[in-house]
């Protein structure tokens, strides 16, 4: 194993970035920052097991700060939340050097689609591009004005007009089609995505599909593709009910379907237990299951007859089991 | 009373699959030889479970059933001289298409039809020779593609075959598995220091699915001065044709592309003849035996493996063993097989 260095900073700044989202500007204690490629992110240590990964999204020839953009995720790893809970101006925090694991190749043409969040290394990007000249579009997918991270510095940014803000609350989201510079393939043009897994997926599929060859479609994961297991805070209490007993066992917020049926003694399949592998799959006979697994496609997601009990929650108050 | 003649639908004898299985692995292409194997004389090679002879005759290959149709006699025992072969027991020969063009002992008599030989279709692509023992009526042949094999400036290479005592279901999976390169492969490229598996998700398609893989773990082999700038992030791009083929295009720092297809043809199921035509863009100039000494070592670092797996076979059922994320290429491959209608546990 390496050694890993570490940088302090300090937060300079803090500021809304939307009505769910902040803008953490770190500044060195002595002015020097190493520098940075559009693309890279830092690691942030917000305690001694939680480390976690944040895209640049300020302009790298912008020297002398790091800025990042934190989405709070009440369903996350508790990351954003630490941050956006405890974090406060002067306080200092220790980070790793900046790293590219997304960086910009060399190309005629670009077009960045990012899906909220996913906003913040495509921003960085959009101004390296900006500052040299080069041809770009960038597109940006969000559910509502209110919770559209960094619009406002979108709108007032030097690409400004070259900036695609797609709201799905109007209508146009990226299931009703690809960006119209995406509808043709050129292979003279690089596609970055980043945004939610589903997202990126969706992107990357459909534009595939249409002739894009998969070495010109740049992607980058920012949070787990597959949901947490719910351990800490997964949602609200529900019941689920078995159809073969009758019996009904409250799931608490921090416990799994499965974790309370094995400890009552219902026998069980699991394997994988974070929603990947489909082995604890279950017929829904009541209720409206709160799917979040991977096994199952948006279809059968939406047919609701079955449910991954390792990961998956309720939105109806009771679940019956065919168990 | 009607005779009992071998139908076409018949199972090989002694087959390792199950029927319903077999029957839909038997609908699909799979290489049995590479091209340059395939002269005049007659050569027998396997596919599931099926003995098949594969000769040359004015140019075109004949893949036929290993079974002379008079008494039973494997025509691979024979000889060939390029218009044909001969049985070794009675002398009948048989030409192009498969058909008797002579019978020594009658030879002026009318050759029965029923003489012919039972043949497959043929098709040769990327050096290997392709077939299919229950081909749909009427369809075209669909053998899995393989980019940048007719691509200007590209080497086309075909390493030599490698047998496997293994399932090629699991022999295929070990070639789509991302985590095992820092622990299996340390002779030829792994590195015991960075066996972090980043998240990927597969996409499907029409023939199975395909993934973009980033990471940093390197492909150049052990011993060579070559190196990745430091973080260079390394992209995997596979793509499975099911059953049995994948490829694998590994996208290197100075841009050059490798694309290494893996056909694992099912000769049974336990043994797996592996075919890898490789396509390159860079050391064009260099002698090919490096290469397949390096893919030599890498396959067999993989061989010691998956000969050495339980169950034998490749349990489809998700709760016969523990996923974890980086076998996102596995689930995956795992459902594209049910999805084919295979068995949820291939019997051996
Ligand atoms: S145990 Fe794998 S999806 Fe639930
Ligand atoms: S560690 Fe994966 S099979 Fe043993
Ligand atoms: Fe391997």
């Amino acid at each position: 194993m390496k050694t890993v260095e570490t940088l302090d900073v300090i937060v300079h700044t803090i500021s809304l970035a939307s009505a769910t989202s902040r803008s953490y500007e770190l500044r060195a204690p002595d002015g020097a920052l190493p520098s940075f490629e559009a693309g890279a992110h830092i690691d942030v240590h917000l305690g001694p097991s939680l480390i976690r990964q944040y895209s640049l999204c300020n302009s790298p020839q912008d020297t002398g700060r790091y800025l990042i953009c934190v989405q709070r995720d009440d369903a996350g790893r508790g990351g954003s939340r630490t941050l956006h809970r405890d974090l406060t101006v002067g306080q200092r925090l220790r980070i790793s050097p900046p790293r590219n694991h997304f960086p910009l190749v060399t190309s005629s043409r670009y077009v960045l689609v990012a899906g909220g969040i996913g906003i913040t290394p495509l921003l960085s990007m959009a101004e390296a591009l900006a500052a040299r000249g080069a041809a770009f579009v960038l597109h940006h997918y969000t559910s509502s004005q209110a919770t559209a991270p960094l619009l406002e510095r979108l709108q007032t940014s030097a690409f400004a007009e070259r900036t695609v803000i797609h709201r799905s609350d109007q209508g146009d989201s990226v299931r009703a089609g690809l960006p119209t510079e995406l509808l043709t393939p050129d292979p003279d043009t690089a596609v970055y995505v980043c945004g939610p897994d589903g997202f990126m997926t969706h992107v990357t599929a459909q534009a595939t599909a249409v002739g894009w060859q998969p070495g010109q479609i740049h992607t980058e994961r920012f949070t787990p593709a597959a949901p947490p297991p719910a351990g800490g805070e997964a949602g609200t209490e529900f019941t689920v009910r078995i159809a073969s007993t009758g019996i009904g066992y409250p799931v608490p917020a921090d416990r799994t379907i499965a974790d309370v049926l094995t400890a009552n003694g219902v026998e069980v399949e699991l394997s994988c237990e974070q929603g990947i592998c489909g082995a604890c799959l279950t017929p829904v006979l009541v209720g409206e299951p709160d799917h979040r697994d991977e096994v199952q496609t948006p279809d059968e997601h939406a047919a609701n007859t079955q449910i991954t009990i390792c990961c998956s929650r309720a939105r109806t108050p009771e679940l019956l089991l065919d168990l | 009373m009607t005779t009992a003649l071998p139908r076409p639908a018949a199972l090989p004898r002694d087959c390792t699959f199950d029927p319903d299985d077999w029957a839909i692995l038997a609908r699909h292409w799979y290489p049995v030889a590479l091209s340059r194997e395939i002269g005049d004389a007659p050569t027998a090679v396997r596919l599931l479970d099926e003995t098949l002879v594969a000769y040359r005759v004015g140019g075109s290959v004949v893949v036929a059933h290993d079974i002379c149709p008079h008494r039973g006699v494997p025509l691979s025992l024979g000889g060939g001289d390029g218009s044909g072969i001969t049985c070794a027991y009675h002398g009948l020969r048989f030409g192009e298409g498969g058909r008797c063009v002579r019978v020594p002992a009658h030879p002026e008599s009318k050759i029965p039809s029923r003489l012919n030989l039972r043949t497959f279709p043929v098709v040769e692509r990327y050096g290997l020779v392709w077939t299919c023992l229950r081909p749909a009526p009427d369809a075209d042949p669909v053998i899995p593609a393989m980019a940048h094999w007719d691509d200007e400036g590209f080497q086309q290479i075909n390493c030599p075959s490698i047998d496997i005592a293994a399932f090629a279901g699991r022999q295929l999976e070990g070639f789509l598995d991302v985590a095992h390169f820092g622990f299996v492969h340390l002779d030829s490229f792994g590195d015991p220091g960075d066996t972090v598996v980043p998240d990927y998700s597969p996409v499907r398609h029409e023939h199975g699915f395909s993934v973009d893989y980033w990471s940093t773990a390197s492909n150049y082999p052990h011993g060579t001065d070559k190196q990745a700038p430091p973080g260079f992030r390394w992209l995997r791009h596979f793509d499975v044709h099911l059953p049995f083929t994948a490829t694998l295009v590994v996208h290197f720092p100075d841009g050059g592309r490798l694309n290494i297809m893996n056909a694992a043809s099912p000769v049974s199921a336990r043994q797996t003849r592996m075919f890898a035509p490789i396509a390159r863009d860079f050391d064009t100039d260099q002698p090919v035996q490096a290469v397949y000494d390096f893919n030599r070592t890498v396959f067999e670092e993989d061989r010691a493996i998956v000969e050495v797996q339980k169950p034998e076979n490749l349990p489809l059922d998700p709760k016969l063993e523990v996923h974890i994320p980086a076998d996102r290429s596995s689930i995956a491959y795992r459902r594209g097989l049910r999805e084919l209608g295979l068995s949820h546990f291939f019997t051996a």
